[in-house]
């Protein structure tokens, strides 16, 4: 139970009216001091009271200000004298070998290890990333980082990383982190990401403008990958909460500026915070807690998203009538509606009413032009709690024809292969043939025996 | 749930030409969860840093709760996806048999296929002999019996599927009718008889459901009956403990409360009042919102909750280890007699608990009789 407390680094004992670090000689040194320095002192005071106000700090112009007294990461208002340059910084630390794992080939079922749509060791990363290579793609990008290609041929093609160029150690760092998850090797990428450390130390921030070195996205899936790796779930929430502060910064600047785009770009970010806080407080299993602050949320994009985002929590929750208000009186957009309520149907039981609103759903978007896979996999696992597998079956396996290959997707044909017959490997492997044989998407092509329950 | 094979009842020692499988129908973990990963086609190697060089282009979505759950990619086309929230409304089947509860309805599908090996390429053989050892399979019927921890014999389940007035319904299986619904259906390779099996669960400890697959075995020649058992095992667990309390009012007088007149009935006699509280304790691993909470009375008795519906806060949520506490005030409705067994102890009914988890899943616990000492 205790294993992981090792892993996680030691917490400093600094306080929030200390001031800012001294210059860090070696960022290796450098400790998460997040548990201590995380917290604004108006989240704290909010804690103490109610968790969740109803003003939330995830809306733009909310009281959560960005004139705190205490200013924290990454817009520190003095700069210690001495820390390195930018430009000087050394990032070797994160290109050590040791920190990538090997991943192996035996994982993928033999139909895509031997086709020609494996890529040649010398394809460029973004034609990787283009063509849904995603493992080709996470193990080209080590070979740069770890400056360890095979040949001088691919040494050309994917040169070595210079430890001080830091966009590109990022940009490949999350190249290399997101590729693992997407090939469902995300216990992988959460001990890769630990290496990453405290992601608000001073030596990832630059000094003059306070801006943070790291691209936004790499912040946002390294603290969830941080959490996972050091087993600490509220982690993530207090991190997104100081990307909010920094959200709240950044819109006031390019409100002032009349910087338009700035602003909706930051704006979105913080809405998106929202709803990520929300996220990371289901996987604490804390689904009343999410509730709470999914009710903070205002739905600023207007599309119907967080309405149904709402919905579909509820329906975690087990509270269908609270589901289904969710999304009434338009709210949830009309598709959005439909798909919670014969979700609902589903949660209720009544699988009757719920193929009804699935099959009417998929003809009124096939109408439009659209084919929604969602649709279609729910409409199948409605007819199999009908007893009517085979007809479930035949949906799933016109999806696959269609082209789409999502997990939920071949998991649930799988399973349905598993009972129909004794033999129901030969179905896999047949089926494992024809996905290798999709044209490869930057929705990803390359599957796992674990995809196909093989 | 681990599963056996029964001792075979059946002398031909051939491999039968009907398989059985099992699936358990649950929602647990059935909304499949996501990330997204904004900006993966960032090229590495841009000359200058901004974050906003990385242009979003395709949303790669991934669920990543843990290892072992499933993964939902799904194309955003309908806008059917609330990316970046974690939750997608793509079901997943479930990945495994996860765990059953008392005063949930523990349900599964049975599946009867016809699984002959197909006849491997035989050139030399003549195409007569090879019609001749064709089998056919007809009249196949599964039946299934649950053995709870509590009886000594077996209770023989009703089979679904059913048509909306509860009556079996004929299967939808193409080209299988299930005519009778008791009478066997003949099988086609690679067809399929799909049965569901709804089973209320009451008792803590290990259940046994036993499925018993027959199925006549034609030649062109001959024919014999064949019968399979499998015995599937699964532990039910306790999911609430419900511990209750009666005392007397903290106050006796009169109350001019919402619900209550007891100020206009001075003259009459008095009657008797309770309050009955109750803890419950969600025991299981899972969270769950309690949805009502409820008193049968006997007659003579009327009760006013105290409860969530009257304060006007939303349902109580209760994670593992959680307790909600209910309260209820219980008072004589002065038109019938009340109940008191011979020890003068008033018997007030049972306490009805419902409650949904995960995915609206149903559970509901009525508790023994609840009762309070003579007061008068």
């Amino acid at each position: 139970m205790f294993g992981w407390l090792a892993t996680r680094p030691r917490s400093s004992t600094k306080g929030p009216l200390d001031a800012d670090e001294a210059p860090l000689k070696s960022p290796v040194v450098a400790q998460v001091a997040q548990a201590a320095r995380g917290l604004s002192p108006q989240f704290r005071g909010s804690r103490s009271n109610s968790p969740f106000r109803s003003s939330s700090p995830f809306r733009a112009g909310s009281p959560f200000r960005a004139s705190s007294p205490f200013p924290r990461s990454p817009a520190r208002s003095s700069t210690p004298s001495g820390i390195v340059p930018v430009g000087e910084r050394d990032f070797s630390h994160l290109l050590r070998p040791e920190i990538f794992h090997q991943l192996s080939p035996l994982s993928i079922p033999p139909p895509f290890r031997n086709t020609s749509k494996q890529p040649t060791p010398e394809t460029p990363i973004s034609e990787l990333l283009a063509h849904g290579q995603f493992r080709a793609a996470a193990i080209t990008s080590v070979q740069a980082l770890t400056s360890s290609p095979v040949s001088a041929t691919i040494a050309a093609a994917h040169p070595p990383v210079d430890p001080s160029d830091y966009a590109r150690v990022f940009s490949l760092l999350y190249i290399r982190l997101a590729c693992l998850c997407l090939i469902d090797s995300v216990p992988l990428a959460a001990q890769e990401a630990k290496a990453l450390e405290d992601l608000n130390q001073a030596y990832y921030l630059d000094p003059i403008t306070g801006a943070h070195l790291m691209p936004w996205e790499l912040r946002l899936l390294a603290i969830r990958l941080q959490t996972m790796g050091f087993g600490d779930p509220r982690r993530a929430i207090m991190s997104y909460y100081e990307m909010a502060r920094e959200a709240h910064l950044q819109i006031a600047k390019a409100a002032k500026a009349h910087d338009h785009s700035e602003l909706e770009l930051w704006k979105r970010r913080l809405a998106e915070l929202g709803i990520r806080v929300a996220g990371a407080l289901i996987e604490m299993e804390d689904l009343a807690g999410a509730a709470a602050h999914m009710a903070t949320l205002r739905d600023q994009a207007q599309d119907g998203k967080l309405a149904t985002a709402k919905a579909l929590l509820w329906l975690h929750l087990g509270d269908v009538d609270a589901a289904c208000r969710c999304v009434r009186d338009g709210k949830g957009g009309d598709v959005g509606e439909k798909v919670v309520l014969a979700l609902v149907d589903m949660a209720n039981g009544q699988f009757e009413d719920g193929l009804k609103k699935w099959t009417e759903l998929k003809a009124e978007l096939e109408e439009s032009g659209i084919q929604d896979e969602m649709v279609g996999v729910n409409l199948a696992v409605c007819l199999l709690y009908l007893g009517r597998m085979q007809e479930g079956r035949q949906i799933l396996e016109g999806l696959v024809d269609d082209g789409q290959s999502s997990r939920t997707l071949l998991f649930n044909l799988s399973t349905m292969y598993e009972l129909c017959t004794d033999r129901a490997k030969a179905l896999k492997v047949r089926l494992a043939d024809r996905v290798s044989n999709l044209e490869p998407t930057s929705h990803g092509w390359e599957k796992t025996n674990a995809d196909f329950k093989l | 749930m681990s599963h056996q094979r029964y001792p075979s009842m059946d002398p031909v020692k051939e491999p039968h030409s009907v398989s059985l499988k099992v699936l358990r129908y649950s929602f647990i973990e059935s909304l499949s969860r996501q990330d997204d990963f904004p900006a993966i086609e960032a090229v590495p190697g841009a000359a200058t840093h901004s974050s906003r060089t990385l242009g979003t282009t395709v949303n790669h979505k991934l669920c990543s709760r843990r290892p072992g759950s499933r993964v939902a990619r799904l194309p955003v086309t309908a806008g059917t996806n609330p990316d970046p929230f974690l939750l997608t409304p793509i079901l997943n089947l479930p990945p495994s048999f996860g765990s059953a509860y008392v005063g949930e309805t523990f349900s599964c599908t049975l599946c009867a296929n016809q699984d002959i090996p197909p006849e491997p390429p035989a050139p030399a053989q003549p195409p007569a002999k090879v019609q001749s050892q064709k089998k056919s399979i007809r009249d196949v019927k599964i039946e299934a019996e649950m053995k709870t921890p509590g009886s000594a014999s077996v209770q023989k389940l009703l089979l679904g599927p059913h048509g909306e007035d509860g009556t079996p319904a004929a299967t939808q299986e193409t080209g299988v009718a299930d005519a009778a619904g008791a009478g066997g259906v003949d099988l086609e390779p690679g067809q399929t008889l799909q049965k569901i099996v709804n089973f209320g669960l009451k008792e803590e400890g290990n259940h046994v459901l036993a499925v018993t697959v027959s199925y006549y075995e034609a030649t062109e020649t001959s024919g014999r009956t064949r019968t399979f058992r499998k015995l599937y095992q699964f532990v039910c667990k306790g999911s609430l403990i419900v511990r209750t309390k009666v005392g007397p009012p903290p106050y006796n007088t009169a109350t001019t409360r919402k619900g209550f007149k007891q100020a206009e009935d001075e003259n009459k006699p008095k009657k008797r009042r309770w309050i009955m509280e109750a803890q419950l304790e969600n025991c299981s691993e899972d969270a769950m919102q309690l949805e009502r909470v409820v008193l049968n009375l006997e007659t003579g008795l009327r009760y006013r909750d105290a409860n969530w519906i009257v304060s006007e806060s939303t349902r109580p949520v209760l994670h593992p280890g959680e307790v909600e506490q209910v309260c209820f005030v219980v008072e004589e409705d002065g038109k019938g007699t009340v109940l008191e067994d011979s020890e003068g102890r008033v018997v007030f009914g049972v306490l009805g608990i419902g409650w949904r988890t995960e995915m609206g899943n149903r559970g509901f616990l009525s508790t023994g009789k609840l009762g309070a000492r003579n007061t008068r």
